[in-house]
C-alpha cells in the first residue's frame, strides 16, 4: 500500500504568511472613490532580466497609456503581454 | 453603510451567486457572494467597516473561506481563486467593478497561471542534533516534487534547522500523488521532521498590485 500525507490547514502561522504579506493588494484610493481617478496595476513579482525584455514591456506600457488617455477601455482589455520564461511583465491600466 | 469584504477574485459566475460555506464570513454579512463586471467576479460578503481590525479569527476565517472556494464544499464546484490580501474593504460595487475592469489583464493573465491549482506548502525541519546534507535533501525534495508540480517558490528559511522551505503550486490531478510524494519524503528521511501545509489559494504565485494615481 502507497502511504499519503494529508496536508495540515490548522496552522494560523502558515495563514498569516500568506494573507497579510501576499495576495493582491488594492489600494485605499481604488477601493474608496472611483471619481477622477486611473488605475494602475504593477505585477510586482515580475524582474525585468534584460534590456531586450525592457523595451518590450516599455513598449506594451506606452500601449497601455494611450488606451487610458483615450479613455479606451475596451482596447485596454483586449491588451495581451506575453510571459516569457526568464523575464516577467510589467502591466499598467 | 455596507461595504464589501473581498477575498478572491474567480471567472465570472454569474452576478449575485451564493457560495453554500461551513465557514462564517469575516464582517457582518451571513453569506459569501460574488459581484461581476464582464469576464471576472470578486467573491464578497458584507461588512460595515472599510478598515478591518486584523484579528486571528477573522484571519482564519478569510483563510476558510478561500479553502472551501478552493476545494468546493457542500454544493459547489471547486474554483480557481485569485487571493485577495487581508483587510480588502471596497466602499461600494462601483469601486469594485472599475477595479475587476481595470485590472483585468493583470487577473486574466494569473488565472491561467493557476488554473485548477491549489498551494501546498512544504517544510522539512532537521531534528536538533542531526547533521544533514542540505543540498542533498534540496536535490531530493526537488526531484520527487518539481515534476508533480506547475510552478514553485522558494519561502525564506527562517531557521538554520529549516532545511527546505517551499510553497508548490500543484493542479487538483496531482493532488493525490503529491499527497504520496510528500509521505515518501518522509519515509526516505528519519532525521527530518515533515510540515506539509495547505491547501491554500494560490498566494505565492499572485503578485498583483492595483494603485490609483
Amino acid at each position: 500500500m502507497t502511504s499519503q500525507r494529508r496536508p495540515d490547514s490548522s496552522s494560523l502561522a502558515e495563514v498569516l504568511d500568506r494573507i497579510l504579506d501576499k495576495g493582491v493588494v488594492i489600494d485605499i484610493w481604488a477601493r474608496v472613490s472611483v471619481v477622477g481617478i486611473e488605475l494602475l496595476t504593477v505585477e510586482a513579482r515580475v524582474v525585468i532580466a534584460s534590456v531586450d525584455t525592457f523595451l518590450h514591456y516599455a513598449k506594451e506600457i506606452a500601449k497601455i497609456e494611450r488606451a487610458t488617455t483615450e479613455g479606451d477601455l475596451e482596447d485596454l482589455e483586449e491588451l495581451e503581454i506575453e510571459l516569457r520564461p526568464e523575464s516577467s511583465p510589467v502591466s499598467a491600466g | 453603510m455596507t461595504h464589501r469584504y473581498v477575498y478572491g477574485i474567480v471567472e465570472r459566475d454569474g452576478n449575485g451567486r451564493t457560495f453554500d460555506l461551513e465557514t462564517t464570513p469575516v464582517g457582518e454579512g451571513d453569506e459569501v457572494y460574488t459581484i461581476a463586471h464582464r469576464r471576472f467576479a470578486a467573491v464578497v460578503s458584507d461588512i460595515e467597516t472599510t478598515d478591518p481590525e486584523r484579528t486571528d479569527e477573522d484571519a482564519t476565517r478569510h483563510d476558510e473561506v478561500l479553502r472551501e472556494l478552493v476545494e468546493g464544499s457542500k454544493g459547489d464546484d471547486a474554483q480557481t481563486v485569485i487571493p485577495m490580501r487581508f483587510g480588502m474593504v471596497f466602499e461600494s460595487d462601483r469601486a469594485l467593478k472599475n477595479v475587476l475592469r481595470g485590472a483585468g489583464p493583470a487577473f486574466r493573465r494569473t488565472m491561467r497561471e493557476i488554473d485548477g491549482c491549489v498551494e501546498l506548502g512544504v517544510k522539512l525541519v532537521r531534528e536538533t542534533d542531526a547533521e544533514v546534507d542540505t543540498e542533498e535533501i534540496e536535490q531530493a525534495v526537488a526531484e520527487r516534487l518539481e515534476p508533480l508540480a506547475e510552478s514553485s517558490v522558494a519561502n525564506d528559511r527562517f531557521s538554520d534547522r529549516l532545511v527546505v522551505n517551499r510553497s508548490y503550486l500543484v493542479s487538483r490531478e496531482e493532488r493525490e500523488a503529491f499527497d504520496t510524494a510528500v509521505a515518501d519524503l518522509e519515509a526516505a528521511h528519519d532525521t527530518l521532521l515533515v510540515q506539509y501545509a495547505g491547501p491554500y489559494a494560490p498566494y505565492n504565485f499572485v503578485d498583483i498590485q492595483v494603485g490609483a494615481v
